[in-house]
């Protein structure tokens, strides 16, 4: 059989039963809809706790003077750092300004400017932790130039029992969803092929081999899954704009990565569920 | 051709379809099956194209043993059998055309031939002026027609017959008739079931009789 007589036939499928077709379209957008929205609230989830995460620092304040570039290094050869910043007495003014406008006038108190100079290190991913933190900071300590250290210590462990946490409910959520999902398409699709299994029955009788049978169907899932997947997609767009503007002013999305994914998952969920519902009548 | 040997059919529940059925029929035959209502003639059809296995005995049709024909092979048998269904089985989402076109599309037809031979068809039923109509808006005997078409357009070594003057006027019936008697003078073979034994009689053809899933006559 051709794939032109395929393509052919599924489009007929399709127009046969517009209605039946249109309506599972429908389940199909709704679900795909829902899973790349909770996609997007997963990334986002992610995305704002990794920027926590990097956070994780410990500022050493320098004695004054002390030789920075040779101290740096020194600091940088440490296990577990990856990168040492410099922050003079004049900028750290400045960025604490720019942070707390009203106190402008309370600063203005000192003749002379009273914040330190600091280093601010940041550490490899395995160390930001009370532990990693601690260790770190002691060897830091022991360094000619160091006055004192301060970091999260306690905090930090607590603050990564709840990003674990919020991730296992994140996860175990998305779990649920994406079976769920599955379930819905596969079941709507079943129900339209059930719908026609008089007309499978009979295109056996006339001789019409099993994937003479089963790859309109399949075009037709095909079909149902892009157009389902481009409808979740541009919904999900929408979606998106309305939460930037009137509520988070920010958000991570990736236009690419959601567009292939919604069609990908629609076609994937879209073929293989007609395939399976219909391999039923095949037996 | 077609050869029963010892064929029992029981459906579940001990229900009784045909008992032990032995017969042959040999290439461009044209037997009737008859019986009352009941006895299992669309059995021993249904059990011809494979659409029932039998519970006991050995079944072979053209150069096939049925018992061993693989599932995939299934199709292969059915397109060289043309079924008129005694309820039809017409596709009701598609018009007449496309319904007898059908049976061609399944084979490996090129689209010129598949427009010439249904052509031909429809002419020869006289269905052409009703082929955009659906299964719905044809009456009975039209419906009947359609069914006919779709089995003889393929040319099919083997017509297997359901009742294919049920739903006809005895003018019809005739014409239904005398096309049958054409196919299988251009060498198909031909089962047709019946319960209706004047004509049966009239046509002095070759005959088996079933009564309660019983071969009782078989001349
Ligand atoms: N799928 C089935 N399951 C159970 N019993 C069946 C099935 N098909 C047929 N039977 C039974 O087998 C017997 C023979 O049925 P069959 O359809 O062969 O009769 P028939 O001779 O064609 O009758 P009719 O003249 O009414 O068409 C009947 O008693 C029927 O109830
Ligand atoms: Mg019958």
């Amino acid at each position: 059989m051709s794939l032109q007589i395929s393509i052919r036939e599924g489009i007929k499928t399709i127009t046969r039963n517009g209605s039946l077709f249109f309506l599972s379209l429908l389940v199909v957008s709704i679900s795909l809809f829902l899973l790349s929205l909770f996609g997007l609230v997963t990334i986002n989830l992610y995305y704002s706790l990794r920027i926590l995460d990097e956070k994780i620092e410990i500022i050493a304040f320098l004695d004054e003077p002390a030789d920075i570039t040779t101290l740096k290094s020194n600091i940088l050869k440490i296990h577990g750092v990856r990168d040492v910043i410099y922050v003079s007495s004049d900028q750290a003014l400045k960025e604490l300004q720019r942070e707390l406008k009203e106190t402008e006038e309370v600063l203005s108190i000192f003749e002379e400017n009273p914040l330190p100079a600091s280093l601010r290190i940041k550490l490899d991913a395995d160390y930001r932790n009370a532990q990693g933190l601690e260790d770190i900071s002691g060897k830091i300590m022991l360094l000619r130039g160091v006055k004192e250290t301060i970091y999260g210590g306690e905090l930090v462990d607590q603050l990564k029992k709840i990003t674990k946490a919020i991730t296992a409910f994140d996860i175990g959520l998305l779990l649920i969803i994406v079976f769920s999902v599955i379930f819905v398409i596969f079941q709507t699709i079943k129900l339209t092929i059930f719908a026609r299994s008089r007309e499978i029955e009979i295109m056996k009788l006339v001789g019409a081999s099993a994937s003479f049978i089963a790859v309109p169907f399949a075009f037709e899932g095909f079909v149902q899954g892009f157009v389902g997947g481009l409808i979740a997609f541009v919904l999900t767009i929408i979606t998106y704009q309305i939460a930037v503007v009137y509520f988070f002013g920010e958000l991570y999305f990736h236009f690419w990565w959601f567009f292939f994914g919604d069609i990908a998952c629609g076609i994937i969920f879209g073929i293989i569920g007609s395939g399976v519902a219909v391999q039923r009548f095949l037996k | 051709m077609i050869s029963f040997n010892r064929v029992t059919k029981i459906y579940q529940k001990d229900w009784v379809g045909l008992k032990d059925i032995t017969f042959q029929i040999k290439q461009g035959e044209f037997i009737f099956v008859c019986g009352p209502t009941g006895a299992g003639k669309s059995t021993l059809l249904k059990l011809i194209y494979k659409d029932e296995d039998p519970t006991e005995g050995i079944i072979k049709v053209l150069d096939w043993n049925l018992g061993t024909l693989r599932k995939n092979n299934i199709p292969q048998l059915r397109r060289k059998i043309g079924v008129i269904f005694q309820d039809f089985k017409l596709l009701q989402d598609r018009t007449l055309e496309e319904n007898v076109a059908f049976a061609l599309e399944v084979t490996d037809i090129p689209p010129r031939d598949l427009r010439k031979k249904l052509m031909e068809t429809l002419t020869y039923l006289r269905l052409s002026h009703k082929r955009f109509s659906y299964p719905f808006q044809l009456s009975g005997g039209e419906q009947q027609k359609v069914a006919i078409a779709r089995a003889l357009v393929r040319d099919p070594y083997i017509l297997l017959a359901d009742e294919p003057t049920g739903n006809l006027d005895a003018k019809s019936s005739q014409e239904i008739m005398n096309t049958l008697f054409d196919i299988n003078y251009k060498g198909t073979t031909v089962l047709m079931a019946t319960h209706d034994l004047k004509l049966v009689k009239k046509m002095k053809k070759r005959m088996i009789y079933l009564e309660e899933g019983k071969l009782t006559t078989h001349n």
